[in-house]
């Protein structure tokens, strides 16, 4: 099955040097070329900004007027007194913890249930991926006049449950659960096809050997599905809870973080400060510390999954 | 049945973007697509164009099918000898302006010889994004010429060195032939920087329908009703026609689109206070103090009558706004400016949409004032061709320029010559305008952190109509506080 | 369970096929349409806002938002049928050249583009990811919290620098500048290591006796392996570059390599909204998407082996 023909050219060359190098030493670094051109793309194209981003925080920067003088920490030390800063981590935090649990439950029943190659399931299945594959800014357009408390599509709903016209977007204590809600809407898809493709990795004669052991469906989600699945489960919680952390359009595009702060993600709080406010500064310190939380968040999140595995 | 959907379905794809015409999927159907292109544009005639702009841009279309033969089509549209140059301009994504730049450009590179060779490439971006999208290539040092500033961003740009003075390329003859308004926006600190494009200010216009129902008529004069009359015509015309209890037609819009910007929102707190009083002037003189001229009790109380036009136990507007509310007939008037007539013309052009036009409400023991500005052309200091970007800014600023600009716009010109030949602006409903341009228009209010006050006030008045209880007065000294610490980089900017 | 492996195409809901009796058998049909009744409930949840929006795009302007309360037929449906914002976006009427719309093109460059960061991604991705799955090197784990740590950051916020960085090699205002930047991907190498972690470490080994190197390893054993990973990746990779709308905005001004998601905000104007427009192009910019996960769907699909139990 293997040819060496196949073998690209300078494993060829590595080959023919061989008696001055150790294999392990020769196998490293092939391996090492395996992960170069995406250490290339980060280092450029990620690391730089994000280094340049750092430099920008510490001084008073703005995109006009450019660079001012060098005040050090003086933007991180303002962020601890920032009530508007705090507001808007707890804001995410809300938005993450609403979002992510319900939107993974969901998506692994929805899995489950479309997983078949049935016209109805596949029907379903195509539904679920619609909004997925639309644009979140027109999908923000569309539910903000659904929710829309004179005329919205979804008053017309609540309306045949006896519930009067409800202000959502425009109610602080809504607005965010607004937001939530089309979100999970929104990401439900992505994170089921994630799923889709984890179920279908998991060889059939698994749950063929536990039927023949006498396991019901349940016995057989729990102790075949899930244990195999974990590996999957713990990738899409992981990023969804860095990719919900991380909203803006619908922010930006629903209710530009109002009424009275209620949805000021730390996003759009950041794209505020640094595109309205002119304080490009603050604005890559609010994002240094973001950056910081998401990886003390995404560190316990992987090592506490993975203990579980 | 499983076998045959994957075989199926690429076909349809295909078959989907062969449709959608322009779409150079293989190059040997590109020729098809521009026959038929153009065949559509001749065959269905809308309205009045000139064929040679819409086989241009037909040729245009199909031929950039890559940047290699784009690049080609830009370098070889020159033509005559001599260096061709293409100025970048950044501009917003209007179709009316679109036209417009384009056609005042062509009239540019015909206007003298040696601007033959000049193209005006044009880079349009959302109006939302206008902002962020010069602030990019400002901080990148991409290279733009030249770009489109909204009246009262001059001052921001100029304090930060984002645009040229162009005071010493005009006599002072010529700053005379604009409103003196339209040149204060285009100035900061007393010197000349970007000349306008034209004017604008907001009145009410109505729904002649739905005010003859109610019987109502509305003056046909600037000096129009205070607003305690508006307030009670807005009542009158608010209706439930399904019994439901909520109205299915409202009273009032004050302002274009959904948003709630400076331009037509921040006119109403203005408007409570005196000519020439704190409340009037919106900031103090230093261009960043706002306690004391954002929160006076009159400019208070105004933000309380806005927010119960919204909340209050008979509202007049709804408390989430409605798309398009004015235009679909459901609410009787509208805060506007006279851009509004060529949106009803658009959507309704067998006539079928009655409409007036009456002054802008006012408190009574304050002011009457509408918001004037427009855009305004700025050139970048990076530009490599100083003089040509001066030169198209002072041409499309200029006597023809701002004729054919207007010939497309069909709004308030900003130079008195142009007022003054276009009979449509000496009889209602567009001698309001004028008018009111004259009488009651006022600047925005004058500070290099424009764009960071319109962004604390949008919240502001975001905030002001929340469901709930909602505290307006601290609100308001909140957003004061704000827009202090916000502009405090500005300080001593006019001294 | 009589239902084998491969008979279960037919109904999929059928689990158990007793002697056939008539009381079975009405269980069976009330069972189904419970199954419908579910199906349908579950699909309109997700597709209402979007026949909305396509009907929408074939209805006069002045309508669109006209009929959204009370509910009622013409909530979605038109009074007056038109084409014409299609035919504008496109640029096939004189409103559309005036406004030089170009959607063909737009919706042109947005495939162009996003198949070609798929392709670039493909490859190195997977190399990335197999990388991390399976090669031995020291401090891997370093290197991992490297790549995964620039999925944390917010495009919003490097945006700028990073259009400092595209500028200074030059790509700025090209179709390379939108697929460039992304030819690898943190997101796609994490999600494809979790593809490739459970593929039996035998056959890697069995191909390293028999003298194979790590790219005839990957091509011959993991990527067979790991094809609804990398299918899904793929689907998954193309609809984010096709949604992009902020970055294409920043790093191109020509607009005739410009971005579907860009060309359609343009329709929302300050002055004038053209509802009609925006609603056809989110339409255009949907369906081919849709198509194309729709396509694909096998390769993400659980085959038939598996459908027997679970659910």
């Amino acid at each position: 099955m293997a040819q060496i023909v196949n073998t690209p050219s300078y494993v060829k060359d590595v080959a023919a040097t061989e008696g001055l190098m150790s294999q392990r030493r020769r196998r490293m670094i092939i391996a090492f070329l395996f992960i170069l051109p995406a250490l290339i793309n980060f280092t450029l194209f990620r690391y730089l900004p994000i280094i340049a981003s750092f430099r920008t925080s510490l001084y008073q920067y703005s995109l006009l007027g450019g660079y001012g003088s060098f005040i050090g920490f003086e933007h991180y030390t303002r962020l601890i007194h920032d009530p508007v800063f705090w507001k808007s981590l707890g804001v995410t935090t809300r938005f993450v913890i609403y979002k992510v649990p319900i939107q993974i439950v969901l998506s692994l029943g929805l899995a489950m249930l479309v997983q078949r190659e049935t016209f109805g399931a596949g029907v379903v299945r195509s539904a679920i991926l619609t909004p997925m594959v639309t644009s979140i800014i027109i999908l923000s357009i569309l539910w903000a006049m659904m929710y829309h408390s004179q005329l919205g599509l979804i008053q017309s709903i609540l309306g045949i449950f006896g519930i009067p016209h409800l202000s959502i977007l425009s109610n602080p204590n809504r607005a965010l659960i607004g937001i939530t809600i089309m979100m999970i809407w929104k990401d439900l898809g992505f994170s089921m096809i994630i799923l889709l493709a984890g179920l279908k990795g998991i060889p059939g004669e698994y749950y063929d050997a536990a039927l023949v052991d006498g396991a019901n469906k349940w016995q057989a989600f729990t102790q075949i599905t899930v244990p195999l699945l974990k590996p999957v489960l713990m990738f899409v919680i992981v990023t969804q809870t860095v990719f919900s952390f991380q909203v803006f359009v619908p922010v930006y595009q629903m209710t530009k973080g109002g009424p009275l702060d209620s949805t000021k993600a730390i996003v759009y709080y950041i794209y505020q400060q640094g595109f309205s406010y002119q304080d490009m500064g603050y604005a890559s310190a609010l994002a240094m510390v973001t950056l910081a939380i998401l990886l003390v968040i995404s560190y316990f999140q992987m090592r506490f999954l993975r203990a579980e595995a | 049945m499983k076998k045959r959907r994957p075989l199926f379905l690429p076909v349809a794809a295909l078959l989907f973007l062969a449709a959608c015409g322009g779409a150079p999927a293989a190059t040997n159907s590109s020729t098809t697509a521009s026959g038929t292109t153009s065949q559509a544009a001749t065959t269905s005639a809308e309205t009045a164009v000139p064929a040679a702009t819409s086989a241009a841009t037909a040729a245009e279309t199909t031929a950039a099918t890559s940047v290699a033969t784009a690049v080609a089509t830009t370098a070889s549209s020159g033509g005559a000898p001599g260096e061709a140059v293409t100025i970048n301009f950044i501009t917003i994504d209007d179709p009316d302006l679109l036209l417009a730049q384009k056609a005042v450009a062509d009239a540019f590179a015909k206007s003298d010889p040696k601007y033959a060779n000049v193209t005006i490439n044009f880079q349009s971006v959302p109006f939302e994004q206008l902002f962020p999208k010069i602030e990019s290539a400002v901080a990148s040092g991409a290279n733009i010429d030249m770009f489109l500033a909204d009246a009262p961003d001059v001052k921001h740009y100029a304090f930060n060195k984002a645009i040229i003075p162009l005071q010493d390329y005009y006599t002072a003859d010529e700053l005379k032939q604009w409103l003196p308004g339209s040149v204060a926006e285009g100035s900061y600190k007393g010197v000349f920087y970007a000349p306008p494009s034209m004017e604008s200010c907001s009145l009410m216009f109505y729904n002649k329908d739905m005010t003859d129902a109610a019987g109502l008529q509305p003056p046909a004069k600037v000096q129009g009703w205070t607003m305690e009359e508006a307030l009670a015509a807005w009542k009158k015309t608010t209706v439930s026609k399904n019994g439901s209890g909520t109205p299915t037609q409202w009273g009032i819009r004050w302002g274009q689109g959904t948003y709630q910007g400076d331009y037509e929102h921040g006119i109403i707190r203005r408007s409570a206070g005196k000519k020439g009083s704190p409340t009037f002037m919106g900031v103090g003189a230093d261009g960043v103090t706002f306690h004391g001229y954002l929160d006076t009790p009159e400019a208070i109380k105004s933000f309380q009558d806005y927010r119960s036009w919204h909340r209050g136990p008979t509202p007049v507007t709804p408390a989430e706004p409605i798309n398009n509310i004015f235009f679909n007939k459901q609410s009787a008037f509208v805060v506007y400016p006279d851009n509004a007539i060529g949106t009803i013309n658009r959507l309704y052009p067998n006539g079928d949409f009655h409409y007036g036009v009456t002054g802008i409400p006012y408190y009574a023991d304050g002011s009457q004032l509408c918001h004037g500005g427009s855009w305004h052309f700025g050139v970048s200091p990076r530009t490599a061709h100083k003089d040509i970007s001066v030169a198209i800014a002072k041409f499309f600023g200029g006597a023809e320029g701002s004729k054919i600009w207007y010939s497309k716009v069909h709004q308030l010109p900003a130079r008195y010559d142009l007022l003054g030949s276009l009979p449509e602006y000496n009889k209602y409903p567009q001698q309001l305008f004028n008018e009111g341009l004259k009488t009651i228009e006022v600047p925005r209010i004058e500070t290099p952190g424009y764009t960071e006050y319109q962004s604390i006030f949008g919240e502001l008045m975001q905030s002001i109509v929340a469901e709930g209880d909602v505290d307006v007065p601290s609100l308001v000294k909140d957003a004061a506080t704000k827009m202090e610490a916000a502009l405090a980089k500005y300080k001593g900017w006019n001294q | 369970m009589a239902t084998t492996t491969n008979s279960s195409q037919q109904t999929g809901v059928v689990r158990s096929q007793g002697p056939s009796q008539t009381a079975k058998l009405t269980q069976r049909v009330i069972r189904n349409l419970l199954w419908a009744v579910l199906y349908i409930v579950i699909s309109l949840i997700f597709l209402i806002p979007f026949i909305w929006m396509i009907f929408g795009s074939v209805r006069d302007e002045s309508e669109i938002f006209k009929y959204l309360y009370p509910f009622g037929w013409h909530t979605f449906f038109p009074v007056h049928w038109t084409l014409t914002h299609y035919l504008d976006v496109l640029g096939l009427t004189p409103a559309g050249k005036l406004a030089d719309l170009h959607f063909g093109l737009n919706i042109f460059n947005s495939f162009f583009v996003s198949t070609a960061v798929v392709v670039s991604s493909l490859v190195f991705n997977t190399m990335g990811a197999y990388f991390f799955a399976r090669l031995p090197f020291p401090h891997k784990n370093l290197l991992f919290v490297y790549v995964i740590a620039t999925l944390l950051v917010p495009l919003e916020v490097t945006m700028v620098p990073l259009y400092i960085v595209v500028r200074s090699l030059h790509l700025q205002d090209t179709y390379w500048s939108m697929i460039v930047p992304w030819f690898a991907s943190p997101f796609v190498i994490f999600s494809l290591i979790q593809f490739m972690r459970d593929i039996p470490y035998d056959l890697d080994e069995a191909a390293l006796i028999d003298g194979a190197g790590y790219f005839t390893i990957l091509w011959k054993v993991i990527v067979p392996n790991a094809t609804a990973g990398l299918v899904t990746n793929a689907l998954l990779e193309f609809q984010f570059i096709w949604n992009l709308f902020f970055w294409p905005l920043i790093a191109v001004n020509n607009p005739r390599i410009q971005v579907l998601q860009v060309a359609i905000s343009g329709t929302l104007s300050q002055t004038q909204q053209y509802w009609g427009r925006t609603f056809a192009g989110a339409s255009l910019a949907s369906v081919p998407v849709i198509l194309i996960f729709l396509i694909f769907q096998r390769y993400y699909v659980a085959g038939v082996a598996t459908t027997g139990i679970k659910g």
